[in-house]
């Protein structure tokens, strides 16, 4: 009962105790903060690498991998999976429009079944909008332009089959969709989203004019790509133009600067992947015709100078299939065994055709992104590191409080012990003094992070727009604030989640702290000789 | 977390009528409260020893005032702690007997941890020179303090009613009955004492042991302070040991020991 009663009375009436619980709160604020905030980042950022990959991706780089159609009927049988899709990765050059010539990243896909497996058509930017997006609180957005909804749903349709109608020939012709950054040619608001850029061209007066520069609209860009043989030795480059029709942003800039989605049979066709009968000659090998396509037309030119038939039969590779699993929370492992064992079974049945189940890559999302998650991991690792090393200095401060207060208050505990106290009961007086603190300071700790994580967007932007107020009246030029710039920034928004059992931590962590810094001092309390305490002065 | 003493206690002497010179009493023969014999204390000061104490012998009668006067740095405070269970003895050694307190025949030296604070709590009440209030505390909560570390928690709570009613029965006694709700810092010195006095008696104690209670105060409200000490051990019948080193107060208790060289010298009363 006295335990009780002293802690309530020491901690009302005393200064440093409300010192110590203000330290607490700081800290654990702090530490929560943090590790929501980077935690919601590095979620955002491999859930973007989710989105890219779907769950497992089964892939054998360069020379790839035939009778993939087999492979996903296969998967697609399996209840566990969801779908399945076949893409071709390679590196290529992108002719941009002032002739700088750029690496990227071309992946060929089908763009029916990547929206299956991926998020692709979510990621595709060009498409008309009926609300304005969070952040543009103006509407300034280009898709909600009620005169552009035909033109914004013809694109966004393009984008999703990665075709485009040929204005001269009436027919769809295979296309390609950048990512976002690719370029440079649209300019990210300070809402988060996309302007096409204006630019001076060269008119052909010889004088220049404005152009706005929308790719989608009638962009062309040149690809260059190096296909290799099925031996994977490279044979002479191929170069392409193709219309640009839409344009994706999957969230994470290196992505977005250095992506290009291609139509795959075209991308196979400029890779010699596609299914072809291979003539083989006596100096070398020509490439021959293939199946009833669609696009068969634009490739009649590969056709000719076919002569003798000496017939090699060459089915369509591609470099990866993509898995999505039927259960999105299920067990990632588990779930690439399983697309290990179908890949097994597909062996067996074109065995001798297909690579090896040894050779073969199969991956999960987060083993693919490895990384960028590791790195990130790492770097809220070291931050979490630091601050907590920070708030260790909350244990000192209890520490050291109370090690004070025990001198201050010798006296009070000779007389708890000459009126009988035990040197438990004395200890305890201190702990749960200690704990009273601890219990306070990760509470309002607590309270505190959760305020400022939920309206942490809010209070970015309240400082942002301070700091321009500012800066206009005080030096005619508005200061930039921005920490989470959105022009500059992965994520439009700072994530601005708790996780329950993150905060569950912390606080208990807190309230481990306080009561870590009371033991000493509450056993130094506790072994204190009384009659020492009653004549102390 | 709080360890609370029991409550029984073993059966009381039968204390015949307190009188005034109660201490024949005691000298005829009857079982005293407090027998006190060969005690030794020595403090170490690193390589020097100050010896306190060399082998004080006392007797308490049960329901006696007793006075040890003695100069300062006798050892006078040295005693009331030692037979307050606050200290202990010095081992036996260099051919001292072994030393004994022996509490209605039970010998506080040999006690356990547990066992003393029960003692402290139940059989002792403690009045200082400095009162010794706990500054944070209500007067009424001061004087509560002992029964709450007796009851433990949920005695004290379940008790709490009859405990507050008591304490304040006491402090009305006092004259201090419309200031339960103040701090110490907020009452005189007699006040102050008249508060520890209250405390000390909460748990009902047989013995009393109060270390120069008026030795801060005037005369005058010393007088009284002794007055209302007097009155209590009528009332009660508890057996008091007083330090003092002021023989005119000394003169008011039944019997007077002297304190001289770490000894106790009887003094007549
Ligand atoms: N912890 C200690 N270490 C060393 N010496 C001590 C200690 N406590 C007390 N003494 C010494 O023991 C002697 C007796 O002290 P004590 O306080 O018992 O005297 P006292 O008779 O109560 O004096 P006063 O009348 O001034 O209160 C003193 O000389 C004192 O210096
Ligand atoms: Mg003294």
């Amino acid at each position: 009962m006295y335990h009780a009663l002293l802690t309530r009375r020491y901690l009302t009436s005393k200064v440093m105790p409300l010192l110590a619980s203000l330290a607490v709160v700081l800290c654990t604020a702090m530490v929560l903060i943090t590790w929501s905030v980077m935690g919601g980042f590095l979620n955002n950022l491999t859930q973007a690498g989710r989105t890219l990959i779907g769950d497992v991706r089964i892939a054998l780089p360069n020379v790839g991998f035939a009778h993939y159609d087999d492979l996903i009927a296969k998967l697609e049988a399996d209840p566990e999976v969801e779908a399945a899709a076949p893409i071709i990765e390679a590196m290529g050059m992108l002719t941009l429009l002032e002739n700088r010539t750029e690496p990227i990243l071309i992946r060929g896909i089908e763009g029916e079944s990547f929206a299956r497996v991926t998020g692709y058509a979510d990621t595709l930017w060009w498409k008309p909008l009926d609300e304005p997006v969070k952040k543009d609180r103006q509407g300034d957005d280009l898709r909600l332009e009620e005169t552009d909804r035909t033109l914004l749903q013809r694109i966004y349709e393009d984008g999703l089959t990665l075709t485009e109608i040929d204005p001269i020939t009436g027919q769809p012709e295979p296309a390609i969709v950048l990512g976002m950054e690719v370029g440079g040619w649209n300019k990210r608001t300070d809402w988060g989203g996309y302007y096409p850029r204006v630019q001076y061209v060269a008119a052909s007066d010889g004088g220049s004019e404005l152009r706005n520069i929308f790719m989608p609209g009638s962009g062309e860009l040149v690809v260059l790509v190096v296909p290799l043989d099925s031996q994977g030795r490279p044979l002479d480059p191929v170069t392409r133009k193709f219309p640009v029709a839409n344009e994706f942003e999957s969230g994470l800039y290196d992505i977005d600067k250095q992506t290009v989605l291609m139509e795959l049979r075209a991308l196979q066709r400029m890779l010699r992947m596609h299914a072809a009968k291979r003539l083989v000659e006596p100096g070398g090998s020509g490439v021959g015709g293939s199946s009833p396509d669609p696009l068969a037309g634009f490739f009649e030119e590969d056709t000719e100078g076919v002569s003798e038939p000496e017939v090699v039969e060459d089915p369509a590779r591609v470099t990866s299939v993509l898995v999505r699993m039927a259960d999105p929370d299920g067990d990632l492992e588990a779930f690439r065994e399983k697309c290990h064992a179908i890949y097994a079974e597909f062996t067996r049945d074109h065995a001798g055709e297909v690579p090896d189940a040894m050779m073969i890559g199969i991956e999960t999302w987060e083993d693919a992104n490895r990384m960028m998650i590791s790195a990130v991991k790492k770097e809220t690792g070291l931050v979490l590191m630091i601050f907590s090393f920070i708030s260790f200095t909350a244990v000192f401060l209890v520490f050291a409080i109370f090690w004070a207060m025990i001198s201050e208050k010798t006296k009070d505990i000779g007389i708890l012990r000459a009126l009988g106290a035990s040197r438990l009961g004395v200890a305890w007086v201190w702990l749960r003094y200690g704990l009273a603190i601890g219990v306070v300071g990760s509470i309002c700790g607590g309270l505190l992070a959760w305020a400022i994580v939920t309206n942490i967007n809010e209070i970015h932007q309240g400082i942002a727009h301070t700091g321009e107020w500012l800066g206009s009246t005080l030096t005619d030029k508005p200061w930039n604030w921005y920490i989470w710039d959105p022009k500059v920034y992965v994520f439009k928004e700072i994530p601005h989640k708790i996780e329950p059992w993150k905060a569950v931590f912390v606080l208990t962590g807190g309230l481990l702290s306080c009561v870590v810094g009371a033991l000493w001092p509450a056993v130094r309390a506790a072994r204190m000789h009384p009659v020492k305490a009653l004549r102390f002065e | 977390m709080s360890t609370p003493h029991e409550t029984t206690r073993p059966p009381e002497p039968t204390t015949t009528g307190v009188t005034k010179h109660g201490s024949e009493n005691c000298a005829t023969g009857g079982t005293p409260l407090l027998r006190v014999q060969g005690l030794h204390k020595t403090y170490r000061l690193g390589r020097v020893d100050v010896p306190v104490l060399h082998g004080v012998d006392l007797d308490l009668g049960s329901g006696e005032w007793v006075a040890i006067l003695g100069a300062s740095g006798s050892g006078k405070s040295t005693l009331l702690h030692l037979i307050g269970g606050l200290d202990r003895p010095d081992k036996p050694a260099n051919g001292n007997p072994r030393a004994s307190i022996r509490f209605r025949g039970n010998d506080v030296v040999g006690f356990s941890h547990a066992a003393l604070n029960r003692y402290r709590c139940l059989d002792v009440g403690f009045v200082f020179q400095f009162y010794h209030l706990l500054p944070e505390l209500s007067v009424s909560d001061n004087v509560l303090l002992g029964t709450m570390i007796r009851h433990g928690r949920f005695g004290y709570m379940a008790k709490r009613t009859d405990l507050r009613a008591r304490a304040q029965k006491l402090l009305e006694a006092f004259g201090l009955g419309h200031r339960l709700r103040h701090r110490p810092s907020q009452l005189s010195g007699g006040e102050r004492q008249r508060v520890a006095i209250a405390r000390a008696l909460m748990n009902d104690p047989d013995l009393l042991l109060a270390d120069e209670p008026t030795g801060n105060l005037d005369r005058k409200t010393g007088n009284s302070i002794l007055d209302v000490l007097a009155e209590i051990r009528a009332e009660r019948g508890q057996t008091m040991l007083m330090v003092t080193h002021d023989p005119e107060i000394a003169a008011r208790a039944d019997r007077i020991v002297h304190l001289v060289d770490g000894r106790v010298v009887d003094g007549g009363g």
